[in-house]
Parts: structure tokens; C-alpha cells; sequence
């Protein structure tokens, strides 16, 4: 039998040979596999207990940062946002049960520690006991954002300023929003019935309206019909459209009307500044789908946002063989109505884009990270996204938008302090069908000064109720956009 | 003159303090991982652990002054870990393994004392079967037997409930092993002809069949299918040695693709143990997260493991039971892991060279049995536990809580040890003389005599 004991150890010894060649395989193979996996808590569990670097905006607010829980707390450190709901949109939230969004989530290695750069240069922290957390510099200035939150006063609606030169967001306020402390608890029961409430609540709160979903625009998007007119050669300063009140497009008995039925008319400035609907979408007809639809594109709709936040939506026009079929529908999608939607921040983009010589700049909120020490670790550099336009017309289109807030539509309504000229294009996007209550998104688009442009800027408000029922984007959205630029060009 | 013997004590002392420093000086890692103390009774602790292991140390020296001087060491490092990773997880259920631990000694040392020459168990064979299905049937009496976790092999006797299956998986390796030897060359020299072939004589082979397959119906009747694979394994190996004809692995192993392949389509337990088996973490939100949790707990081991106490290891279902290798595995990395391998191969090798140097068929034979139990249990929880076989929830040996299986370890061990010893004597490796107890008898015998007034 002493044979047969023999080959009964080897078989055993084979056994456990496949058993330690197992854990190599799921200890070493799979390990990173495994501890990315989204659904291992270890990961969460180590870093809750862990600090976390601060987010400071570029004129040093901080608006997150980690403080030493109570002692019954089941982590050792606090989540806390010092300035409450203003920067939700930016610092998004960083939650046990929930994940973790915004900035928290997309320079989640930076603030726990975790890049290899911080790793590295920890080594020597492992023995001083002092932790290796990186910290996160905005772009966004502290009294801009302010002034957003302030002058949109808990409407329902965004405002996004931008630098044209270099997209980088100067401030970013949406409403509805939430209380980030709130969100940040790590009481799992008042988590799940603060997001179970917020997910179900009217307007999306969880969604950052600014960058996270689309409106229709209105005439905001005449900047984009008369930007491919003009470059296309299709219209030029001599070009004149006759007054109408209405215009009948081909595949159709439906005419397209002016707003209110107005008769409207003139040269470029004046249907510009006026801001008729038929001359617009007789431009979109008459350059047709092929060349508004790749002028679209050429402004980047169609494609996410490129900004440095989770999430981003896309702004929508429709296709070539889409249009082909609905030329009515091109003409309207030529003035910003029909199924036309727009980002806000890809509108404040387009306008940006205007100012700074047909160069859309890709928009960011990170401008710089650094580890424990101070030491830089990236900085983002402007690149641009798109050339959505020639410099010649962004010279023509600045033209245009200084007569709309000189003499045009937006002229009730933006006035800057210290005579700076601004311009600007206002949108109000009809909702309403026939015979319904009139409801509207009032828009305004604009930037500031007019000839060497500091910011861009959108605000968007809306058609939720009754309030903004008769608005023209110009009354109601632009004092606001009058109030921000007024305290962005102050510092 | 000096002994083999002695040399394999004093081996074993060292071995069994080493192992016990071991021990303490992990429980003191544990406790400043976790809660950043030295934990304020270590030295009281440490005095315990190591007054309890001399002691099982001395109980060898005098009852079995032979045995071989790795089986107690190993088994006790492996109860020391197991205990560190038990009381870091939670300190109530410390308590109690540590009152196991001390039962378990006291078996160990009870069986030292009872069995004191193996081969007279023999005799006793069916004596053990009954006892052996009886214990398997222990669970099925209404209001004494209970399920949990989906098996029923519990029995509630008073204030403890216990696992009587793991102390009947010894007593029908001891029939088993009785049995074979008495009948092995009957079996292994076939004089029934059918057709061509010689196969054993019905009579011969019933009885055998007859008791294996009653207790591995039971056990899976009884849905503890950890029990019946390493049953099935047991019966197999035992056969397959005793009669050393390949042809009976080979009808064994045939046998057991057929029974695994009735039974997957029979059980719903079973398909859904195999499918979880193949994909955790598509039912990762129901029956798969037992054993995805265990692939994140040792992901997040890595190799060197994230250090006693400061794992995360709670978050795996049944961590201190079936899944404490998963623990262990993340604690202690895949070193930790790999010595848990290897000290229970130090077993297996230990208790097969006991099987080899055994003179007598039925101690060859009761070692083998016993040694497979303790080597295929090990595979079947461990495999199970990281993917290499499905999971079927049986206790780690020595090392998961619970006190049945503790304690009928120590008496497994002890029977090791036991045959191991008779060996050593046989060889004269130890001295031939009265062992403590032959000589308390040997005193009491005489006293008894001069009472009487009986002279020599």
C-alpha cells in the first residue's frame, strides 16, 4: 500500500499547488482589477477614513475641505463645504452610499492622495505621520459666483461665465441645486431619503442644469445661422430682407410667423437687432441642410461638452437626411426653435467663441492641482476645442451683437456701470403650442468689453411657470447678466 | 540511553512555543492595527496560551512519548491564527473559542489516555458505524436536530448546539478503515466471475456499500454537500489504497461524475452553487456576494496582505467561519495564505508518513482516512473560498470558530498521533516501558494485591 500512499501525497500536493496557483491569480493578477471593481467598498471605507485635500477657488475661498468626524461617527473624517449650496455645481459631492461627483469625483487621486506623483513624494510622509492629500485650485472666482448666485436670486435657470481666451469658467450657478452638507452626511438612512427625494424632486436638482442637460434656445441660436450665412458668403452688409410678417417654407401649408406676428424686416443689423425669425430661417433653407448641419458641427454640437466635469450633455440639431425630409423645420431649427436644444454652457461657448476671434476655447474648472507641499502637480493649459467661425465674421458678429444691446433687443436691459460696451444676443424659446399659456426660456448671451472681451456670459432662466410667461429674453435675463458682468469687470 | 523519542519531544517543544509567541505576538499586531493598543492583557494572555500548549505538550510526552513532533505544533499554529483572525473579528466569539480550545485539549488528551493501542479499535468496527450513522442522524429527530444556513446538521442539546457530523466523519473513517482491512485482499482478489471479469464477492462488498451509501445519501439529504464530497473523497481513496486496483478510482471517480451530474440536475442548490461557482458577480446582489466579497478581501490583501487589524474583513459573510481563509487571505496577503497552505501540506505529509511507517493495515489504513479528511476538508472550504471548486460550506480544520469541529480535530489529531506513537514503539524508537498510565494501573494492581495479602 506504501506505493499507493505515495501517489496519495503527490495528489494532495497537486491540489494545493492549484489552490496557491488560484491566489497568485486573484491576489496578484486580478488584485487592481478587483479593487477598482465599483462595487468593492474597501477602497471607499480606507479613503472616508483618510482626509482629503481642500477645493479653493482662485481667489482662495474654500469651499470643500475634510474636518475630524464627531466620535461616534462611522468614519474619521468630515466631507464639509464651508459655502453651502454656491458651488454645488462645481465641487459636485463626494458620499459613502452615493459615490462621489463634480470635482470630487474627476480629481478624486489628487485630493485622497492616490496619484503616483503624491505616492512618490509620500514615502518620506510615511514616517513624519503628516498625510500626503493634494489640493484643488478653481477657476472660479469666489465674488462672480457670488454675484451669479445673487442675481439669479432661486430662479430656475443657470448662469455660466467664461473667459473667452481661455474657457476657463469664471463662475457656474445653477438652480435648482442642493445643500452639499446635507447630501454629504454619512448617516446611511438620511442619505438614502435625502437622495431618494432629491432624485425625485421638480427640476433635477441632482443634475447640474449648467452643463448637464439642454434647452431649446431661442434666437440665442441666430448667432450660429448668421455665423454660417456669413461665412458661406451666403448674406454680406448689402443683403436685404423684404418686411414680412410671415414666411411659407417648401413641404409645407404651416407659415413660419415673427414673434407676435410683427412685421419685420432690413438689412443683416436690422433683422439682427430686431430679431425676426423669417430672415433666419429663409438663411437656414437657403444654405440647406448640408451646411447648417456642418455648421453645427462645426460649433460643436452634436459632441459632449469638453469641459473637466463628469457628465457633460451634448447640444442637438438633427441630421442632413432628417432635414432633407423637414425643410420647415430647418428654417425653424435656423432661429432656435423646433427640436434645436442647446447646452446653456455650450451657449455661452458659442457666444465666447464670438469674442475671441471665432475660437472656441475648451471650458475648465480645474486650474491647477498640488500635492501636500505645495508643489504643482498639473496645470491645465487653455486649448482650443473648435474654429467654428472666420475672425472676419466674429468681427462681423461682434458688430452685430453691440447694435442688439445699443439699439436691439437687449438694449432695455444691459446696461454696464463705467460706460463698458457689451454685446449680446437675447433669446426667448416658445414653449407653449398654440392656444396654450404662453411660456418661454428667456436667454441672454453677451460678452464684455465688447472689443477686447474679458468674459463671456449666459443666463438662462427657465419656462417652468407662470413668471417667465411673457418674458423676451431681454427684460428678464438680461439684468441679470448686467448685475454678474458688472461685478466681474470690477476686479 | 537516548531515544528517537526524545529528540522528537524536545523538537516539539520548541516548536509548540514558537508556535504559541506566534500567536501572541499576531494577537498584539491585530489589536494595534484595529485599535492602535497593545492589547492590556497579553501577558496573562501569552502565560494562558502557553500553559495550555505545554500542557497538550506534556500530555504527548507521557501518553505518547513516540508520535511524531510536527502534528501538534502545526495544528496548534493553525488554532492560534485562526483565534487571532476570530478575535479581531469579535471578541465575544474569542471567548467562546477560546473555552473550545480548552475542551478540545482535553479531548486531545482524553483520547491520548482512552486509545492506547489503535489496533484494538479495530474490532469495534460496526460499533463505530452505528455510532457514525447515528450522529448523522442526530439532526433528523424532531426537536433536537435544526437547519441553519440552509443545512440541517445541527443538534441543540441544553444550552449547546453542535455539529454531531463532525465527530461521524471519524467514526466511519475508523469502520471504514476496520472494515477494509479485514476485507481488503477478499475484495482486491475478486472470485465472483461475471463474464470476463473477477469481481469481489457480494458479501464482501455490500456491507460497505451499503454503509457508504446510507451516510452519503444522508448528507446530502441533509443538504451539507461539503460533508458528502469530502465523504465521497474518503470512501474513494480509502478503497483505492486498501485494494491498490486503479480500477476502483476509476469506477470511484466515474461514479462521482455520475452522482455530481444527478445531483446538479436534481438540486436546485446545487446548479446554483455551480453557476455562482462560474460567475459571481452576476448574482452579486444575491448569492454570489459571499464569495465576491471574498475575492475583494483578498484583492485587497495583495501580497504582503493590509496588515493584522487593519483590513476590512467584516464585510465577508461568515468571515469567521467557512470564509476565514478570505480573512486571512487579506490580512496576511498571499504569504499569509500560502503558510496556511503549507502548514496544512505539513500535516498531510505528517499524517502520511504515520500511514507509511504503520506496521498493521487497519492503523495504515485509519491514518490515511484520518489524514485525508483533514487534507481534502482543508481543499474543499479553502477551493471554495476562491474559486477553484463551489462552494460548499464546510469549517476550515483548526482553524474556523466552532466548537464541534475544534474538538472532534483534536481527537483526529490524537488518533494520529496515537498510531504514530504504536509505530515508534514497534521500531524501538521509544523506550519500551510502562507509559503513565499503564504505570498508574500497574501501582493500583499492586495495592489491590497487598490488600488481599496475596504474596508473590
Amino acid at each position: 500500500m506504501n506505493r499507493r500512499i505515495g501517489k496519495l501525497a503527490m495528489a494532495f500536493f497537486a491540489l494545493y499547488v492549484v489552490l496557491f496557483a488560484q491566489l497568485n491569480l486573484i491576489q496578484v493578477g486580478r488584485k487592481s482589477t478587483l479593487d477598482g471593481d465599483i462595487r468593492n467598498t474597501r477602497q471607499t471605507v480606507k479613503n472616508f477614513n483618510d482626509p482629503r485635500g481642500d477645493i479653493v477657488t482662485s481667489d482662495g475661498v474654500v469651499i470643500a475641505t475634510s474636518l475630524r468626524s464627531e466620535p461616534e461617527d462611522r468614519f474619521d473624517w468630515q466631507r464639509t463645504y464651508p459655502e453651502g449650496d454656491t458651488y454645488t455645481a462645481i465641487t459636485g459631492y463626494y458620499t459613502f452610499d452615493f459615490g462621489a461627483t463634480g470635482v470630487e469625483k474627476v480629481e478624486n487621486d489628487v485630493l485622497a492622495g492616490r496619484t503616483t506623483a503624491q505616492q512618490i513624494s509620500g514615502i518620506g510622509a510615511l514616517f513624519s505621520g503628516r498625510d500626503v492629500t493634494g489640493d484643488v485650485e478653481v477657476t472660479i472666482d469666489s465674488r462672480i459666483q457670488e454675484a451669479a448666485k445673487t442675481a439669479l436670486a432661486g430662479r430656475e435657470g443657470t448662469v455660466v461665465v467664461l473667459e473667452p481666451a481661455t474657457g476657463a469658467v469664471r463662475a457656474m450657478y445653477s438652480w435648482p441645486t442642493y445643500e452639499t452638507n446635507v447630501v454629504a452626511t454619512h448617516d446611511a438612512d438620511e442619505a438614502e431619503a435625502v437622495f431618494g427625494y432629491l432624485d425625485a424632486a421638480p427640476g433635477k436638482p441632482l443634475l447640474v442644469n449648467a452643463y448637464q442637460e439642454r434647452y431649446m434656445p431661442g434666437s440665442t441660436f441666430k448667432i450660429i445661422t448668421t455665423a454660417a450665412a456669413l461665412d458661406a458668403g451666403l448674406v454680406d452688409d448689402t443683403t436685404i430682407w423684404s418686411e414680412e410678417s410671415e414666411f411659407l417654407p417648401p413641404q409645407t401649408i404651416d407659415p413660419i410667423q415673427n414673434y407676435g406676428g410683427k412685421v419685420c424686416g432690413g438689412d443683416l443689423v436690422e433683422v439682427f437687432r430686431r430679431s425676426c425669425n423669417t430672415p433666419f430661417a429663409r438663411m437656414a433653407i437657403d444654405l440647406g441642410p448640408d451646411v447648417m448641419v456642418d455648421a453645427a458641427e462645426r460649433f460643436g454640437i452634436g459632441a459632449k461638452i469638453p469641459i473637466d466635469l463628469p457628465a457633460p450633455a451634448a447640444s442637438e440639431f438633427g441630421d442632413v437626411d432628417y432635414f432633407e425630409q423637414n425643410l420647415p423645420l430647418l428654417g425653424i431649427g435656423g432661429f432656435g426653435q423646433g427640436n434645436t436644444t442647446m447646452v446653456p454652457l455650450h451657449m455661452a461657448m458659442v457666444a465666447a467663441s464670438v469674442a475671441n476671434g471665432g475660437v472656441m476655447m475648451k471650458p475648465y474648472v480645474v486650474a491647477t492641482t498640488s500635492d501636500q507641499d505645495g508643489r504643482v502637480l498639473r496645470r491645465t493649459a487653455p486649448t482650443a476645442w473648435r474654429t467654428p467661425m472666420s475672425p472676419a465674421t466674429a468681427d462681423r458678429l461682434t458688430n452685430l451683437m453691440v447694435e442688439v444691446v445699443n439699439s436691439g433687443t437687449a438694449s432695455c436691459c444691459l446696461r454696464l456701470s463705467n460706460g463698458v460696451q457689451a454685446a449680446a444676443k437675447t433669446g426667448t424659446a416658445q414653449l407653449n403650442m398654440a392656444g396654450e399659456p404662453e411660456r418661454s426660456h428667456a436667454w441672454i448671451v453677451a460678452f464684455a468689453p465688447a472689443q477686447a472681451p474679458r468674459y463671456a456670459i449666459v443666463v438662462m432662466l427657465k419656462g417652468t411657470n407662470a413668471e417667465i410667461s411673457e418674458g423676451t429674453g431681454g427684460t428678464l435675463a438680461g439684468p441679470i447678466a448686467s448685475r454678474v458682468l458688472d461685478v466681474a469687470l470690477s476686479r | 540511553m537516548s531515544f528517537v523519542a526524545d529528540r522528537r519531544r524536545a523538537t516539539e517543544l520548541r516548536l509548540v512555543i514558537f508556535a504559541g509567541l506566534i500567536t501572541a505576538g499576531a494577537y498584539t499586531l491585530a489589536s494595534l492595527g484595529k485599535n492602535s493598543v497593545i492589547p492590556p492583557r497579553i501577558l496573562p494572555f501569552l502565560a494562558v496560551l502557553l500553559l495550555v500548549l505545554v500542557s497538550a505538550h506534556i500530555a504527548v510526552r507521557l501518553l505518547a512519548p513516540g508520535a511524531d513532533s510536527t502534528l501538534l505544533p502545526v495544528a496548534a499554529l493553525l488554532n492560534g491564527l485562526g483565534y487571532v483572525m476570530i478575535a479581531r473579528l469579535s471578541e465575544r466569539l474569542a471567548g467562546l473559542q477560546t473555552t473550545w480550545t480548552f475542551v478540545g485539549i482535553i479531548a486531545f488528551t482524553t483520547t491520548l489516555i482512552v486509545v492506547r493501542r489503535v489496533n484494538d479499535l479495530a474490532r469495534f468496527k460496526w460499533s463505530f458505524f452505528v455510532v457514525g450513522a447515528g450522529l448523522l442522524l442526530l439532526p433528523m429527530v424532531p426537536g433536537l436536530g435544526f437547519s441553519s444556513g440552509g443545512a440541517r446538521i445541527w443538534v441543540n442539546i441544553g444550552p449547546v448546539n453542535f455539529q454531531p457530523g463532525e465527530f461521524a466523519k471519524i467514526a466511519l473513517a475508523l469502520f471504514f478503515a476496520a472494515y477494509l482491512a479485514e476485507s481488503r485482499e477478499l475484495i482486491k482478489n475478486g472470485t465472483w466471475r461475471v463474464g470476463r471479469f473477477l469481481l469481489p464477492e457480494p458479501r464482501d462488498l455490500l456491507p460497505l456499500l451499503g454503509a457508504w451509501g446510507f451516510s452519503v445519501v444522508l448528507m446530502v439529504g441533509q443538504k451539507d454537500l461539503g460533508s458528502s464530497l469530502l465523504f465521497f473523497t474518503l470512501f474513494i481513496v480509502m478503497v483505492w489504497i486498501a485494494t491498490e486496483k486503479a480500477a476502483f478510482m476509476t469506477i470511484g471517480l466515474g461514479l462521482f461524475a455520475l452522482s455530481a451530474t444527478t445531483a446538479y440536475f436534481v438540486f436546485d442548490h446545487v446548479q446554483t452553487r455551480v453557476s455562482i461557482w462560474l460567475d459571481p458577480w452576476q448574482s452579486y446582489r444575491g448569492r454570489g456576494y459571499q464569495i465576491a466579497q471574498s475575492m475583494f478581501a483578498l484583492g485587497s490583501g495583495g501580497v504582503g496582505g493590509t496588515g493584522l487589524g487593519l483590513g476590512d474583513p467584516t464585510r465577508i459573510p461568515e468571515a469567521k467561519n467557512d470564509f476565514i481563509f478570505a480573512a486571512i487571505g487579506e490580512e496576511l496577503g498571499l504569504f499569509g495564505a500560502t503558510a496556511l497552505l503549507i502548514a496544512f501540506l505539513l500535516i498531510i505529509g505528517a499524517g502520511l508518513r504515520t500511514a507509511i511507517r504503520a506496521k498493521r493495515d487497519f492503523a495504515k489504513l485509519l491514518a490515511i482516512g484520518l489524514t485525508t479528511i483533514v487534507g481534502m476538508q482543508a481543499f474543499i472550504i479553502i477551493g471554495g473560498v476562491i474559486r477553484v471548486v463551489p462552494l460548499t460550506g464546510i469549517t476550515l480544520p483548526f482553524v474556523s470558530y466552532g466548537g464541534s469541529s475544534l474538538v472532534a480535530n483534536y481527537v483526529l489529531l490524537a488518533l494520529l498521533l496515537r498510531i504514530s506513537d504504536n509505530t515508534a514503539k514497534r521500531l524501538g524508537e521509544a523506550p519500551d516501558q510502562m507509559s503513565a498510565v499503564e504505570r498508574f494501573e500497574a501501582a493500583r494492581a499492586r495495592r489491590r494485591i497487598a490488600r488481599s495479602g496475596v504474596t508473590e
